[in-house]
């Protein structure tokens, strides 16, 4: 009797959700952060479900297998846009957007009451490697090092540390792709000494972002300004978001993502959010000033990141009808973290700031050779992806440092299909369209 | 008595932080391997996370222990502070004024950041 | 005799911590929804459905975790918590252990936190947890300093190392406009105990939950529990040394120290949501460069204010 009272309370509870961010699939999940009654979880130990979000590609499915078996038990898992496991067939799968939240907490309530089994473990149980070694820890055998205690050997010095040169253990492990600090679909190899990054070597790229089609039409021929800049300032407000839940402003990064899915976001809110921010110390107790880029990195990365340091590389000024509105690009001087995100809230009140101004005389874009799209210029090339400069940028940071620089860069691939396209068609999976 | 009672206090806390752990946990079957590694966004580690760990912050944990030493000498001097009137006022300041030039100096230095 | 001397105070402290914890978990969740967090379902009743979902949910394990350690370390956490309440005041005769140096062991307290929250990431052998308890030491050994100092400068006026003493001490004046510094500061080292909101080195979010990522079901309830445990044990302290513990007029005792810690509990939950998270060497330089300092300030203010005032 007690057990189904236990489980009763524990159906109530707000549906604490893994969301295994697959390709496009963040667009629901800024949904969902905003869904009361769920929870999105950083850690697949404190979740009852996973979610995968959009198409994983196939060389990916193992890092899905072994997340899937990370969870605890009981858990279920649901896919949305997404094909499930082969082994997992009979798995909830599911398209549509809107059913989401409701289905999330159907299937926690059936997995409490036991109307749902528990997912099986897909991966058979056995150690990582061999038990190796003498005696009860396993420590033994020859020399320093020993055998392979509980199924992995020991961390041993393998160098000395870039920063003051002692001779400690380094760990290397890979991460990714579903490591939410992380954009989705990076996988690296990095090795520690501490919690200082000695190396970092990017092994796949993220997974490409959605634009708004407004962008591709503006490629096509004349477009409302007033249409680009607030798509333009949403996506800078998505990424706002994911930075601020980061640095643990979770009802800051709320407000960006409410910002962002107003039908008519005004400047002055965009305004109140940067003071907000200054006042509470984001700019200055988060960051260090470091992850700097130099000339070169930053004309690769493109867009803010390029910006920031004042070079002036924007499409816009090109335009005559942008410079009827009085457009200039804004620079602020600076190569680090820190000016990145000043830039990108100076970039998305502009953003705002011309499109109300531009629906007022409903400008439309003249020149359609070329569009300025959040990621860096794109006229006869896309945006380049750039996420193999972190090789060069990251070693050298602290952990925080480097997730904070991580958070501030924008070094996904864009996608060819759009926003529209990605939430409404079903999404194609294989490597080969992933890479195109 | 009240050590007595501290004591019960301290058990019965931890007596019940563990229970609260083993009630629900005896019938649960161990994890599998899979499940027990290390969350890396599906990643995976090479060795054991255990190491000798880079600590970065030794500096700063030398000049703790200046202050520490310092402290225990506070505990007594805080009773008899009023009684000693100015006298007390006076070690005390000079004593501070002393350590926060250590501090100036290990900042200039550099010790509290990360080595 | 053992009813006054040994069954009252556990059940006192005991049953403040339980049901302070949940009120730490209402508050969080109601000042969450008040500022714009979307809320699903009644504060009242989400921290108990949480509760069982953990229970109900399996416990994890790590390749080859110190098994003693990792299990001991939430149960010792939440005997800490104990122990830092067990020597608070409620009224000049309520004391659940009224020690002569009741304000020392408080320190200890502190001192011990650090040990046993690095031990609850160090024993789970996974790397972010592990960067979560180191990184969590770096802030342990900064702000114990300045909790020392501050807790010295209430014992001045005092004459005493006893929390009844320091309360008695404030009748004429709290110690909270006496010496101005002395809450704020004390504050700090609040949230530094409990590794909450912008002092949440350890369990952070870049560590995917740090010490607590590797964690789930039971020990994770009590680690979350003893944590609210000790924040409530925290706002019993700082409403002893700073707001004058039992004293005010027209209500018993007992009523106004309750007042006052959830008074308390509010603002650091507040502070809680509002500041983003500090980067971990900003940190430490903020601690020993700004926050020690102001707290030599105060242990000096608090030596002239306990002659002159």
């Amino acid at each position: 009797m007690a057990v189904s009272w236990l489980q009763r309370l524990a159906a109530r509870a707000a549906v604490p959700v893994f969301p295994v961010r697959g390709m496009h699939g963040e667009e629901v999940l800024y949904r969902l952060a905003l869904t009361p009654g769920i929870k999105l979880v950083d850690s697949p130990r404190h979740a009852s479900i996973l979610l995968v979000a959009g198409g994983v590609p196939p060389d990916q499915h193992d890092a899905l297998r072994r997340v899937h078996d990370q969870l605890p038990g009981p858990f279920a898992t649901l896919w949305y846009r997404s094909e499930p496991l082969d082994e997992l067939a009979g798995a909830t799968r599911l398209d549509d957007p809107d059913a989401l939240p409701e289905a999330l907490k159907t299937i926690h309530r059936e997995l409490m009451s036991g109307k749902r089994g528990s997912s099986p473990r897909l991966l058979p149980d056995e150690p990582p490697n061999p038990w190796e070694g003498l005696g009860d820890d396993g420590h033994g055998g020859k020399g320093m090092m020993g055998g392979v205690p509980y199924g992995r050997p020991m961390a041993m010095n393998m160098t000395d540390d870039i920063r003051d040169g002692l001779t400690l253990d380094s760990l290397t492990v890979t991460l990714g792709p579903f490591l939410p600090m992380l954009p989705p679909g990076l996988t690296a190899e990095v090795t520690l000494q501490g919690d200082l990054i000695q190396s970092w070597t990017t092994h796949s790229a993220p997974y490409p972002i959605a634009l708004e089609s407004v962008f591709f039409q503006a490629l096509q021929g004349p477009v409302p300004i007033a249409e680009l800049e607030r798509a333009r300032a949403r996506y800078h407000l998505k990424r706002l978001h994911f930075a601020l839940r980061l640095a643990g402003l979770d009802r800051l990064a709320l407000e960006a993502l409410r910002l962002a899915f107003a039908p008519h976001p005004g400047q002055d809110r965009a305004m109140a959010l940067r003071r907000r921010l200054v006042r509470c110390g984001f700019f200055r107790l988060t960051t260090t000033g470091r992850g700097r880029l130099d000339e070169n990195q930053a004309r690769r990365v493109g867009g803010i990141a390029a910006r920031a340091p004042g070079l002036e590389e924007d499409l816009r000024s090109r335009d005559a009808a942008y410079r009827r509105l009085e457009f200039t690009p804004i620079i602020q001087g600076g190569a680090d973290t820190n000016a990145r995100w000043c830039q990108t809230l100076a970039e998305i009140e502009q953003a705002l700031q011309l499109a109300d101004q531009a629906e007022r005389d409903a400008v439309h874009t003249q020149r359609s050779d070329g569009v300025e799209t959040p990621r860096g210029p794109w006229h006869e090339q896309w945006p380049e992806e750039a996420s193999d400069l972190l090789d060069d940028l990251l070693p050298g940071l602290e952990w925080d440092e480097a997730m904070s620089t991580l958070a501030s860069l924008d070094l996904a691939p864009l996608s060819p299909w759009s926003l529209e396209e990605t939430s409404g068609a079903p999404v194609p999976t294989s490597v080969e369209e992933r890479r195109a | 008595m009240e050590l007595l009672t501290l004591f019960f206090i301290v058990l019965i806390a931890t007596g019940l932080g563990l229970l609260i752990q083993w009630l629900p946990m005896r019938h649960q079957p161990m994890p599998t391997y899979p499940q027990r590694a290390p969350f890396l966004g599906g990643g995976l580690p090479e060795t054991h996370a255990w190491s000798r760990f880079h600590v970065r912050y030794y500096p700063m944990t030398l000049l703790l222990i200046a202050f520490e030493m310092e402290m225990m000498f506070m505990y007594p001097w805080a009773v008899v502070f009023v009684e000693q009137g100015m006298k007390a006022v006076m070690e005390m300041g000079m004593f501070l004024a002393i350590l926060s030039v250590g501090i100036v100096y290990g900042w200039r230095e550099g010790v509290f950041k990360w080595q | 005799m053992i009813v006054s001397e040994l069954i009252l105070p556990v059940a006192l402290v005991i049953g403040v911590l339980v049901v302070g914890a949940y009120l730490v978990a209402v508050l969080d969740e109601a000042i969450a929804g008040a500022i714009g967090m979307p809320r699903g379902g009644s504060a009242w009743l989400a921290p108990l459905t949480q509760g069982a979902w953990l229970l109900t949910q399996h416990a994890n394990a790590t390749e080859a975790p110190d098994w003693q350690a990792w299990r001991l370390a939430p149960a010792l956490y939440l005997a800490l918590a104990a122990i830092g309440l067990a020597v608070v005041p409620f009224s000049p005769t309520l004391i659940p252990t009224d020690l002569v140096t009741s304000v020392v062991l408080w320190g200890s307290v502190e001192a011990l936190a650090t040990v046993v929250i690095f031990l609850h990431g160090w024993s789970a052998n996974t790397l972010l947890a592990l960067i979560g308890a180191y990184r969590y030491v770096a802030l342990g050994l900064s702000y114990i300093l300045i909790s020392m100092f501050v807790l010295i400068g209430v014992a001045l006026p005092a004459e005493s190392l006893q929390f009844s003493q320091v309360v008695t001490s404030q009748e004429g004046l709290w110690n909270v406009i006496r010496q101005p510094l002395g809450l704020p500061l004390f504050l700090i080292v609040g949230l530094g105990m409990t590794f909450w909101g912008p002092l949440n080195l350890a369990d952070s979010r870049d560590l995917a939950g740090g010490t607590a990522s590797a964690v789930s079901g039971p020990p994770r309830l009590v680690w979350n529990l003893a944590r609210a445990a000790m924040l409530v044990a925290f706002s019993g302290a700082a409403a002893s040394a700073f707001l004058g513990g039992w004293l005010g007029p027209w209500l018993p005792g007992p009523v106004w120290m309750l007042l006052k810690m959830l008074a308390v509990l509010a603002v650091l939950l507040l502070i809680g949501r509002l500041v983003p998270r500090l980067q971990p060497e900003r940190c430490v330089t903020l601690m020993w460069v700004v926050f020690l300092p102001l707290s030599f300030v105060d242990l000096i203010w608090a030596g002239a204010a306990a002659f002159f005032l």
